[in-house]
């Protein structure tokens, strides 16, 4: 199954929201969705699950225009909550009957993913006597329990503890295994990288950049070196405004073109104590900066 | 279709499960069955008390200097005040005065001439009427031994007196008086009701917003059927609550007819044409409907619960502003004023309008069916548009908009 949002336009009155938005996200892989706060994530998620419609553009499957009535979609907010004063139960079999279940199944399916969280001991219970991590896998169950086609997660891990988050990431590959959609939208890059095959950065409603990550990643431009030594203060005496210092310490060298690698790597080699120097490769988290915001520094 | 039924279930269920809405109504048809049972059960204690041997009685003075019309007005007094031992004191007026103060006597009066008196009591109550009767005694006795005096003997004066008139009105359109007091019943019920749940369906849908059920919900279910759902739940529970107390009202009623005995208003009540109570049902249910997809639909721009209450006003005041003119009609007795008969078909004013002139006056049957082809377009029209408000409000976080902004926001939908 192929996802396809092609040239999607919105406006809210004045405001022009989203720019041609395209992306393209395939099943059995793990899409993320990135920008900065207010860049149209969340608008460009309730155009594909239908809240609004768009002024223009299409959401394709398989290259024909989405049924709504044939593709389920589940779909965790990043505002989460349900109704604090409802039985968890109650509330859960409400949500998947709301997707279509039959209220046998219902209660079926939403038993065995309380199961699975290990939240059965809550069942009856009012949502407001849980914790707010435990609110949040309850939470999860409303994406999940109708099996839907396409699993949207919006910052899923957020609030999580490191035990709570492996359950989590462990579902999230079943779920990529069993050949659904999963869309990713978060700001925890490293979550992104460790599950994301493709990605599309939005930037003030326009994509900046989509695809592969692998492909985006070797795309960009091989014209810095990274270098590690400790003989940082010479260097950076000797090249001069080219040489930035990283966090982590080490050094890193703008080429004025990238051929000059190799002229550049055996100056270093010959002149310096090296211990380490690669082309510098950049993190999503490099990407997502470059991409998503020249303001992004100073937030 | 299949959603719309979902919702409305879970709705309803929230009503039934409801411990506040379950614990009021069942403490309003206990009261309303009290309330029918009264006559009954004070029949009971009066029975009891007159089976008593009967307590002393107050005493009531009478002083006069005449000692011929003393005894008179002690047989006609002793008539008019069963609730009194009358008697005839020869005392001064400080010994009465002292006996009244330390409560050895209830009361005196003093005459100072066959046409004037002095009432003495030691406290004046609210509800005393004795010297009203007093006065028609003494002035009865006054023409009576008037009329005597100038010749009449006592049987033809006495005629005189008590002359019946006779009297019939032959009524061609509604009996006002008979009708005010159920018009009047309705009219507020259907004020009570339509405030109290159109807060309850603002409370609902301002509830699931600010606790963000709604970023699930709105990706899960159409609008439409979620104002549908909601409004249409709240209009059954209305209905199945109000229907609990006027049932039990009835019921209970009709049980205690025979102690109820002739009392005009509580029969008129009782009485309502079955055709009226037809208009009733449905301008209850149209008037409901409106104004709860009113609520729901400015409620759905609220982020904060607190905010509620300010954004429901202007729907208030105009409601409101309806009651008022059909109180202020019903009460002057003019229902079919222009003010009135304008507001019998505007949507939003019919249900109570166009209801009292129907009850209380004669509507030719095309004013009834224009007003209520109008009220059931606009309502339909309303639950289209609250639906289309609800989707762009509920996903609008932030300062509560302004009326005018709700008016762009429609021409967006």
């Amino acid at each position: 199954m192929i996802l396809e949002l092609k040239n999607i336009e919105k406006s809210f009155g004045e405001k022009k929201v989203l720019t041609g938005v395209s992306f393209t996200a395939e099943g059995g892989k793990a899409f993320g969705l990135l920008g900065r706060n207010g860049a149209g994530k969340t608008t460009s998620i309730r155009i594909l699950m239908n809240v609004f419609p768009a002024n223009s553009g299409e959401v394709l499957i398989d290259g024909k225009p989405i049924d709504y009535n044939k593709v389920g979609i589940g779909y965790l907010p990043e505002e989460r909550g349900l109704y604090p004063k409802k039985k968890i139960i109650e509330q859960l079999t409400y949500f998947a009957e709301l997707k279509g279940m039959s209220k046998k199944d219902a209660v079926k399916a939403v038993d065995y993913w309380l199961g699975r969280l290990g939240m059965t001991e809550y069942r009856n219970k009012r949502l407001d006597t849980l914790s707010k991590g435990n609110q949040q896998k309850i939470q999860l169950v409303t994406a999940l329990a109708h099996d839907p086609d396409i699993v949207i997660l919006d910052e899923p891990f957020s609030g999580l503890d490191p035990v709570n988050a492996m359950l989590l990431k462990n579902i999230v590959k079943e779920q990529i295994e069993k050949g659904k959609i999963v869309l990713f939208s978060s700001h925890q890059m490293s979550y992104i990288e460790e599950f994301c095959d493709s990605i599309a950065i939005i930037k003030d409603g326009v994509i900046a950049i989509s695809g592969d990550l692998h492909d985006i990643k070797r795309d960009y431009p091989r014209d810095r070196l990274l270098v590690r030594t400790e003989d940082t203060g010479k260097i950076i005496a000797d090249f001069g405004s080219v040489c930035t210092k990283t966090d982590g310490g080490d050094l890193l060298i703008r080429l004025s073109d990238p051929s000059e690698k190799k002229a550049v790597m055996t100056r270093l080699v010959e002149n310096y104590d090296i211990d380490e120097v690669k082309v510098f490769e950049p993190s999503l988290n490099d990407i997502f900066v470059e991409y998503a915001g020249d303001a992004a520094k100073e937030d | 279709m299949k959603q719309f039924g979902k919702i409305l279930k879970f709705e309803l269920a929230s009503y039934v499960k409801n411990k506040a809405f379950v614990g009021i109504t069942l403490f309003l048809v206990l009261a309303i069955t009290v309330v029918m049972f009264f006559p009954r059960i004070s029949t009971l204690f009066r029975e009891e008390s007159t089976d008593a041997p009967s307590g002393e009685l107050a005493v009531m003075l009478i002083s006069t200097d005449d000692a011929a019309q003393a005894e008179a007005l002690k047989t006609a007094f002793a008539g008019a005040f069963t609730d009194y031992s009358v008697q005839v004191s020869t005392e001064d007026l400080d010994q009465i005065k002292n006996k009244i103060t330390s409560g050895e006597v209830e009361c005196a009066f003093v005459m100072t001439s066959p046409a004037s008196f002095t009432y003495y009591v030691n406290n004046l109550s609210m509800y005393d009427v004795n010297t009203e009767i007093a006065s028609e005694i003494l002035r009865q006795s006054y023409q009576m031994s008037f009329m005597m005096g100038s010749g009449m003997s006592a049987e033809e004066a006495a005629g005189v007196m008590n002359v019946q008139i006779d009297g019939t009105v032959e009524n061609l359109g509604k009996d006002q008086m008979q009708n005010f007091f159920y018009t009047y019943i309705m009219i507020f019920a259907l004020y009570m009701v339509i405030l109290l749940y159109g807060q309850m369906v603002a409370m609902s849908v301002a509830t699931e917003k600010s606790s963000r059920a709604m970023e699930v919900l709105i990706t899960s279910a159409k609008p439409i059927s979620m104002m549908f759902g909601k409004v249409l739940a709240s209009c059954i529970a209305g209905l199945v609550q109000i229907s609990a107390i006027f049932g039990s009202a009835l019921l209970f009623y009709n049980v205690n007819k025979s102690y109820w005995g002739d009392n005009m208003i509580i029969d008129s009540i009782f009485n309502i044409p079955p055709e009226l109570l037809v208009y009733m049902l449905v301008f209850f249910l149209l008037g409901f409907l409106i104004y709860a997809f009113l609520f729901g639909a400015i409620s759905s721009t609220v982020s904060k619960l607190e905010d509620i209450n300010t954004a429901v006003q202007p729907i208030t005041y105009l409601f409101v502003f309806g009651f008022i003119v059909v109180m202020i009609s019903m009460s002057s007795g003019d229902v079919d004023s222009t003010l009135m008969t304008v507001c019998s078909y505007i949507p939003f004013t019919s249900p109570m309008a166009m209801f009292t002139r129907i009850a209380m006056s004669t509507v030719a049957w095309y004013e009834i069916a224009a007003s209520i082809a109008i009220l059931v377009g606009s309502t339909v029209a309303v639950g289209i548009l609250a639906a289309k408000i609800y989707r762009m409000g509920v996903l609008m976080y932030g300062n509560a908009p302004k009326l005018k902004d709700v008016i762009k926001m429609l021409k967006k939908a």
